[in-house]
């Protein structure tokens, strides 16, 4: 009786994540891809040192942007059954790949009207503590961090 | 250095595929292999368990057999069994083991064989015996299963499954729980062809003892008669064809043309159990 009971929630759990999380993935993906579409003119590039001049440099500072994305238990179950037999985990690679591009959308979204922003550097945390160790779960936020420049008008 | 915004023409960081195609073949591949793991230790343990001498096999029990330790206020009824024991192995059924007899207390009638040769009998068992020839039986039947080694068997499989899950898997996660359960039960109906088997050693030695063979069925014709769930629980559901049972042990009787004869009742050590707990 108990083992149907917990083989009940067990479905339920997983049916639910695979819908639910499917229908939230496509959904922030299309609204990822609107963004990236809108914000395409702001350059947010990896280089350490601007390509320009001191003085033509009018304002700087500093711009971040983080995310914190949550998978489903579909996508936690899936993975366990990955982690037995090896290969890729195609279904945290779309969690981390969302969670990027949103951090880095919403640091241009906090550039405002800059010019560019140099020196992007992008830093990874899981959320949730013992939680994600032992197996729960997994939650992951994305930190995006920049210098976001100004220039004088060309 | 001149900028050229461009868009992303596909997502290079997440591998193409379906994830739900993904989890069937994972799943079927996983179902797959531990079904032939499991076949292939059930056949190990077979070939292994008559070979493991009784000397080592109390060795792996003294894990346990600690625990064994019978309650304060049994200690009466528990010296009455191994009498029996004691007697039994004497004259009829001579085994490789030294039987040691324990009392649970707990109210379920039930007995168990434990390797190392513990036989374990419930205190609701000893209170629901109507005479000295069931009880008998009963003991009879479960020194048959340490003559087939069946103990061993079962236990064997199970404990392998469960530590290959407990290292894969982690030793509490989910899954080993619920594996867990689902082994309890296959074993449970595993283990029939056993205790027909042990049916028969227990009627053997019955004869042997009283010289007739009353006695023999009466606690399973007892069961159906007291549909309590509580107090029958674990043997009934270890033990679903009792009407079979019975109705083999009695064509067997009536083959080898035993006799009847008079039930003995039960001494006073067994009856005076202490009262309340």
């Amino acid at each position: 009786m108990e083992l149907a009971i917990k083989l009940i929630i067990f479905l339920v759990l997983v049916v639910t994540g695979y819908f639910a999380g499917s229908a939230a993935e496509k959904k922030h993906y299309r609204s990822i891809r609107e963004r990236e579409k809108a914000l395409l003119n702001l350059p947010a590039v990896t280089l350490k040192t601007p390509p320009y001049a001191n003085e033509e440099i009018a304002e700087s500072g500093l711009v971040c942007g983080s995310a914190v994305i949550s998978t489903d238990y579909f996508k936690f179950f899936l993975a366990s059954l990955r982690k037995f037999f090896g290969g890729r985990l195609r279904t945290y690679e779309s969690l981390l790949d969302r969670a990027r591009r949103e951090a880095l959308l919403r640091m241009k979204a906090a550039a405002g009207d800059a010019d560019i922003i140099v020196n992007v550097r992008l830093e990874t945390a899981p959320i949730g503590g013992k939680e994600n160790a032992k197996g729960g779960v997994m939650s992951v936020e994305v930190l995006a961090y920049g210098t976001a420049l100004k220039l004088k008008h060309r | 250095m001149k900028f050229t915004p461009r868009e992303l023409a596909e997502n290079v960081n997440v591998s193409p595929g379906s994830p739900l195609k993904e989890l069937f073949k994972l799943a079927a591949a996983l179902l797959a292999l531990l079904g032939a793991v499991y076949l292939i230790l059930g056949l190990a343990v077979d070939w292994i368990a008559p070979r493991l001498s009784t000397g080592f096999e109390e060795k792996l029990a003294t894990a346990f057999s600690s625990r064994l330790r019978t309650k304060a206020g049994h200690e009466a009824s528990a010296q009455a069994v191994q009498g029996y024991l004691d007697e039994l192995q004497e004259h009829c059924g001579r085994l490789p083991y030294r039987l040691k007899a324990h009392v649970d207390s707990s109210r379920d009638a039930n007995a168990l064989a434990l390797p190392g040769g513990h036989i374990v009998v419930t205190r609701g068992l000893l209170e629901t015996v109507g005479s000295e020839n069931e009880l008998v039986f009963i003991l009879a039947h479960e020194m048959g299963h340490f003559a087939h080694r069946d103990h061993l068997r079962a236990a064997g499989r199970a404990l392998v499954m469960l530590m290959i899950s407990g290292l894969l898997f982690g030793a509490d996660s989910g899954i080993n729980e619920v594996l867990g359960q689902a082994l309890n039960i296959t074993e449970l109906s595993f283990s029939r062809r056993h205790e027909t088997s042990a049916d028969e050693f227990g009627l053997k030695v019955l004869v042997c003892h009283y010289g007739h063979a009353a006695g023999a069925a009466d606690f399973f014709r007892r069961i159906p008669a007291d549909r309590d769930p509580v107090r029958f629980g674990h043997y009934f559901s270890t033990h679903p064809e009792n009407e079979r049972r019975i109705a083999h042990i009695q064509r067997i009787v009536q083959e080898q043309r035993v006799e009847a004869g008079p039930l003995v009742p039960l001494p006073d050590a067994i009856r005076e159990l202490p009262t309340g707990r």
